[in-house]
C-alpha cells in the first residue's frame, strides 16, 4: 500500500510540473496586460509602462522568465502577485482559511443530507415523498448557483434580513466582539454560503445516491438479508449503502479538490474572501504568478482527491484490495 | 431583525468592557461611516495609486499642501484652501512658489511635518524608477528647495497658467522618514505601503485584503479633528452584494447607484441620493489607420466624410437617454461642461439620417444587397465596435449603436471582450471601432494626449484612433498656456469645434454619478472630482447613531502610545 501511495504520489509531482508549466505558457500567451487598469489613464506615459514591466520582471523573454519562475518555485517561493502587492503564498494563505472553512462545512453537509435524502427516497419509492424529493433534487440540480446565491441573498438578507449580506465577518464589529460573539458572527456569515453550496451539491449527491441504492436493491445479497428477516431499515443502512457508496466515493474525490479552490459564483457574490474568487479575478487581471499558484494548488488537490478516491474504494470494496 | 442583530453586537461590546463614551476622543464628534465598495484598493501610496477606492483612502490619511476649492478652478492659485501649508508666496517672475509648512502639522507618528518631506515627495515621484502616473503630469515643476525646515520652494521650467495646481493638486505630501530608506521598486510591497503614516485627518487602522479598510479620527489633527469618528470601506466585488448591503443598512454609503436602483432607494425613507456631475465621458472611437497596416488609413474611417456620415445617423439624445436616464447627457466633445473652458453651445454634427444616407450614397457605399447593408466595389460596409464584456452600459451603447447604424445601412458586428484585452487592442491600435471611457481630472489638459497629435505618433500614446490634425495641437496648446480665462475657452472652443468636425469619435455621454446615503449621515457637498473630499466636515447627529457609532476606535500602529490613562478607554488593539 505504501509503495502504491508512493508511486502515485511520484505520478502527481510529474502531472503538478505539467500542468504548472502549460498554465504559465498559455496565461503569459493570453492578450491582455497585467497593468491595463494602470493603463487605462490618459496621464499614464509609455515610461511608466515600461518602468512597471521592468520591476515585474515581464520584460525579460518568457523562458527566462519560465526558468526564473521555477527556481523561484523550487526554493518555495510562488512568486510576486501584482495585483496584491504581496507575495502570491502570502494571498493563497489569507484566501485558504476562509475557503476549506466554507467548503469544508458544505461538502460535509451536502453530502450527509444528500445520502439522506437518498436513504429516504428509496426507503418510500414509488411514493409521493420519492416523486417530491426527486422533483425538489432535480429543480436545485438544475439550478445555476450564482442564480440560487443571488436569490438566496436577496430573500435572506434584504426580503428577509435573517443573515449578513456578506463577508467572512461583520468588517465593522467583528474585532470589538468578545470571542464568542467572534464565533457567533462568523458563523452568522458562513450560513448563508454555505446553505447555497450545500442544496446545490446535495441535489447531485442524492440522485447519484438513489441511483445507485437502487441498483444495488435487486442484488442477491439483500434478497437474502430480506429473507434473514431484516427490516427494510436495516437492509438499507447495514447492506445496501456500504455498497452503493462508490458512486459517492468518486464524487467525493471530484469534490475534494473544490476544498481548496473554491466556488467563484458564490465567493464573489457573497464577498467571500476565499481561493476561487483570489484565483479567477487573478486571471481577469492577468496577474500570472497567482493564476499559476492557484492552478498549482488546485492540480496538486485534483490529484490527491484522485489518491483519496482509490484509497476510500480499497475501504469500501474488498475486493478492490488486492489490485 | 437588523436592530436585534444590532443589541447583540451592542451587548458583546458591553460585555468586553470595550465600550467608551465619546471613545474616539476629544474633538472629533464620534459616529463610524460604513462604505459600500467594490474591490480593494490598489495601493496606499499617492504617487502610485490608480484606483477610486485607494484615491479615496489615501485623501483621508494624507494631506496636500493646499487643497482645490469646490470650483475645481486651475487657474493660479484662486480658490485653493490652505493644509499643510498654512500660506505661500509666489515669486515676482511666477517662475517659483514658496510654501510655507503649518507649524503644527504633525505626522500620525508624531513626528513634525518638514520642507525635506515635500522635496522627499516630489523627486520621488519625478524618479523614473518608481514609475508614477503622477511624474507625466508635474514635468513643468523643475525642483524643489528647501531654505529652511519650514519652507519648500517649488521652481518651475515656465510659467503656466495651471503651475500652483501642478504643484498641490496631484501631490499628497509624504514622509520622508518612513519612505527614504526603502528603495521606490519596493514601495508597493513595503510594510509602509500597508501601513501608511500621514498627515491628513484620518489615521490608518488596518486593511484585511478583500474584506475591509478602517480608518480613525486622527483627533489631535493640526486642522482639528474630523466629525466622524472612523471610516470603514466595507468590500464586495460583486455590485449586488455591496448594493444590499446599503440597502441592508449594512453600510451607510454607495457611492455607485444605477439608474435602476434609484426606484428601490424611494422605497426607503430613511436613504437618499444624490447625484453630481462626474468627470468622465464616453465615446464611440473610430480608428483612422488601417489595423493591419498602421501606414495605410483605415479602409473605412480614413475618409472623414464617412465618419462625419455616421455621426449623423446616431440618434445620440435617444441612445443616452435610454442607457443612462437623466443620469447622463450627451457629450459636447473630448471635453466636459463642468470645465469653466468648454462653452456648452459647442456647435455639433445633428442628427440626420437622411442627410447620413446620401453621404454615403455619394461617397460610393450604396445599397445593393437585399439585405439593405451597403457596399462599394463588392466591399461591404462593416466594422467591428470592441467593448469591455466587464461594463455594461458600454455593452449597452454598442447594442444601441448597432442598431442605429443598421437603419443607415451600416453593418457594425460587437466585440465583447474582457478588460485587458481591450486596453491591449486600444495600445497596439488593432481595432476597428471602440466604446471608450476617459477619467478625467479637473484640468483639461488630458485632452491632448489622448486625442492631440502627440498621443498619435509615441509607440504607445493614449490617442488610439490616431486622429491628427495640428491645427487642434495649436489650439490646445495656446488654451493650456493662456493666462486669460476668456482666451483659454476662446481658444478651447476653437480646438473643440475643430475635433468635433473632424469626427474621430462619436461623443456619446457625459455621466453623472450617483451617491446613495442614509439620512442620519449629515453630508455636505459632493466634489466633482472626488466626492469623499468633504467627509471630513460630515457627521451624524447623536439621536441617530446606531450600535455601531458607538464601537471603540482602534489605535494604528504608527500612533504615538497613548498615556495609560487614555490607553485604557481604548479598547483591544488590533494588528
Amino acid at each position: 500500500m505504501i509503495r502504491y501511495i508512493a508511486r502515485r504520489l511520484g505520478q502527481a509531482v510529474v502531472i503538478v510540473a505539467i500542468v504548472a508549466a502549460i498554465t504559465f505558457a498559455l496565461i503569459h500567451l493570453a492578450p491582455g496586460d497585467p497593468f491595463s487598469a494602470v493603463l487605462d489613464n490618459p496621464n499614464v506615459s509609455e515610461t511608466v509602462r515600461e518602468t512597471l514591466r521592468a520591476q515585474y520582471g515581464l520584460d525579460r523573454p518568457l523562458p527566462e522568465q519560465f526558468v526564473r519562475y521555477v527556481g523561484a518555485l523550487a526554493r518555495g517561493e510562488m512568486g510576486w502577485s501584482f495585483s496584491h502587492d504581496r507575495p502570491v503564498r502570502e494571498v493563497l494563505a489569507s484566501a485558504l482559511p476562509n475557503t476549506v472553512l466554507l467548503m469544508g462545512v458544505a461538502l460535509v453537509a451536502s453530502f450527509a443530507l444528500g445520502i439522506l435524502v437518498a436513504l429516504l427516497q428509496v426507503a418510500r419509492r414509488g411514493s409521493l415523498i420519492d416523486h417530491s424529493l426527486s422533483g425538489i433534487t432535480l429543480l436545485f440540480f438544475s439550478m445555476p448557483d450564482f442564480w440560487l446565491a443571488i436569490l438566496s441573498l436577496l430573500a435572506l438578507t434584504y426580503w428577509l434580513p435573517i443573515f449578513p449580506v456578506g463577508g467572512a465577518v461583520d468588517p465593522v464589529m467583528h474585532e470589538y466582539l468578545s470571542l464568542g460573539g467572534r464565533i457567533v458572527d462568523r458563523l452568522k456569515h458562513l450560513a448563508l454560503p454555505a446553505l447555497t453550496l450545500t442544496l446545490l451539491a446535495s441535489a447531485s449527491v442524492a440522485r447519484y445516491q438513489r441511483a445507485a441504492l437502487l441498483d444495488v436493491l435487486p442484488a442477491d445479497y439483500i434478497r437474502t438479508a430480506r429473507l434473514k428477516g431484516l427490516t427494510e431499515k436495516e437492509i438499507l443502512r447495514r447492506h445496501a449503502l456500504r455498497n452503493a457508496l462508490l458512486p459517492i466515493i468518486t464524487l467525493i474525490g471530484l469534490s475534494f479538490p473544490a476544498l481548496l479552490t473554491g466556488a467563484f459564483f458564490i465567493e464573489r457574490i457573497f464577498a467571500w474572501p476565499g481561493m476561487g474568487y483570489a484565483v479567477v479575478n487573478a486571471i481577469g487581471t492577468r496577474d500570472y504568478p497567482l493564476v499559476v499558484g492557484g492552478v498549482i494548488i488546485g492540480s496538486i488537490m485534483v490529484t490527491l482527491g484522485s489518491l483519496l478516491a482509490d484509497l476510500l474504494y480499497a475501504w469500501a470494496d474488498p475486493r478492490l484490495r488486492g489490485h | 431583525m437588523a436592530a436585534m442583530r444590532y443589541a447583540q453586537i451592542l451587548c458583546a461590546v458591553l460585555l468586553c468592557g470595550c465600550l467608551g463614551n465619546e471613545s474616539a476622543g476629544k474633538g472629533s464628534s464620534g459616529g463610524t461611516l460604513a462604505i459600500s465598495t467594490g474591490g480593494d484598493p490598489d495601493a496606499l501610496i499617492p504617487s502610485l495609486l490608480q484606483t477610486t477606492q485607494a484615491a479615496q483612502i489615501v485623501d483621508m490619511v494624507y494631506d496636500r499642501l493646499a487643497d482645490i476649492g469646490d470650483s475645481l478652478n486651475i487657474l493660479g492659485d484662486r480658490g485653493f484652501t490652505p493644509r499643510l501649508a498654512d500660506r505661500w508666496t509666489w515669486a515676482k517672475d511666477s517662475m517659483s512658489i514658496a510654501f510655507h509648512i503649518n507649524p503644527n502639522a504633525k505626522w500620525h507618528d508624531g513626528q513634525a511635518v518638514r520642507s525635506n518631506d515635500v522635496r522627499f515627495t516630489i523627486v520621488s515621484t519625478k524618479d523614473s524608477t518608481l514609475g508614477s502616473p503622477t511624474a507625466s503630469v508635474i514635468t513643468n515643476i523643475d525642483s524643489v528647495s528647501t531654505p529652511d525646515s519650514a519652507t519648500a520652494v517649488f521652481w518651475f521650467h515656465q510659467r503656466s497658467p495651471q503651475q500652483f495646481y501642478d504643484a498641490v493638486y496631484q501631490n499628497p505630501i509624504m514622509p520622508e522618514h518612513v519612505w527614504k530608506g526603502i528603495a521606490p521598486a519596493g514601495w508597493r510591497g513595503s510594510e509602509a505601503a500597508k501601513n501608511p503614516i500621514g498627515s491628513g485627518p484620518y489615521r490608518f487602522v488596518r486593511w484585511i485584503p478583500r474584506a475591509a479598510v478602517e480608518l480613525a479620527a486622527d483627533t489631535a489633527n493640526y486642522r482639528g479633528a474630523p466629525k466622524l469618528s472612523r471610516l470603514i470601506w466595507s468590500i464586495a466585488p460583486d455590485f449586488n452584494a455591496a448594493l444590499t448591503r446599503f440597502f441592508t443598512g449594512e453600510t451607510d454609503l454607495f457611492p455607485q447607484l444605477r439608474p435602476e436602483n434609484l426606484t428601490e432607494v424611494a422605497k426607503h425613507p430613511d436613504l437618499k441620493a444624490r447625484s453630481y456631475n462626474a468627470l468622465a465621458y464616453m465615446f464611440l472611437q473610430f480608428n483612422l489607420r488601417d489595423p493591419a497596416n498602421h501606414d495605410r488609413p483605415h479602409p473605412i474611417f480614413g475618409n472623414r466624410e464617412l465618419r462625419r456620415a455616421l455621426t449623423m445617423a446616431t440618434d445620440r439624445a435617444a441612445l443616452v437617454r435610454s442607457t443612462f436616464d437623466t443620469l447622463a447627457q450627451p457629450a459636447l466633445g473630448p471635453t466636459l461642461r463642468v470645465y469653466p473652458t468648454t462653452d456648452p453651445n459647442l456647435p455639433q454634427i445633428p442628427y440626420d439620417l437622411p442627410r447620413a444616407r446620401q453621404i454615403l450614397d455619394s461617397l460610393g457605399w450604396r445599397v445593393t444587397t437585399s439585405d439593405s447593408m451597403r457596399t462599394r466595389n463588392g466591399r461591404p460596409l462593416r466594422f467591428t465596435i470592441t467593448v469591455p464584456s466587464t461594463s455594461q452600459p458600454r455593452v449597452q451603447l454598442a447594442v444601441l449603436l448597432q442598431e442605429q447604424f443598421r437603419r443607415a445601412g451600416v453593418q457594425a458586428d460587437i466585440e465583447k471582450l474582457e478588460f485587458p484585452v481591450v486596453v491591449e487592442k486600444d495600445r497596439k491600435r488593432n481595432f476597428d471601432a471602440v466604446v471608450g471611457q476617459w477619467n478625467t481630472n479637473p484640468s483639461p489638459g488630458a485632452v491632448r494626449g489622448s486625442w492631440g497629435t502627440a498621443g498619435s505618433r509615441s509607440a504607445n500614446g493614449n490617442n488610439y484612433g490616431s486622429y491628427e490634425n495640428p491645427v487642434f495641437d495649436a489650439y490646445v496648446d495656446s488654451a493650456l498656456n493662456a493666462f486669460d480665462p476668456a482666451k483659454r475657452r476662446s481658444y478651447f472652443t476653437t480646438a473643440y469645434q475643430t475635433i468635433i468636425q473632424d469626427a474621430p469619435a462619436i461623443w456619446l455621454a457625459e455621466l453623472r454619478a450617483v451617491v446613495g446615503y442614509h439620512s442620519r449621515l449629515q453630508i455636505t457637498t459632493l466634489r466633482r472630482d472626488a466626492w469623499w473630499a468633504h467627509i471630513p466636515e460630515w457627521s451624524i447627529p447623536r439621536d441617530k447613531r446606531i450600535p455601531r457609532d458607538n464601537a471603540p476606535v482602534t489605535q494604528s500602529p504608527a500612533t504615538p502610545s497613548p498615556s495609560p490613562a487614555a490607553a485604557s478607554g481604548t479598547g483591544r488593539k488590533t494588528p
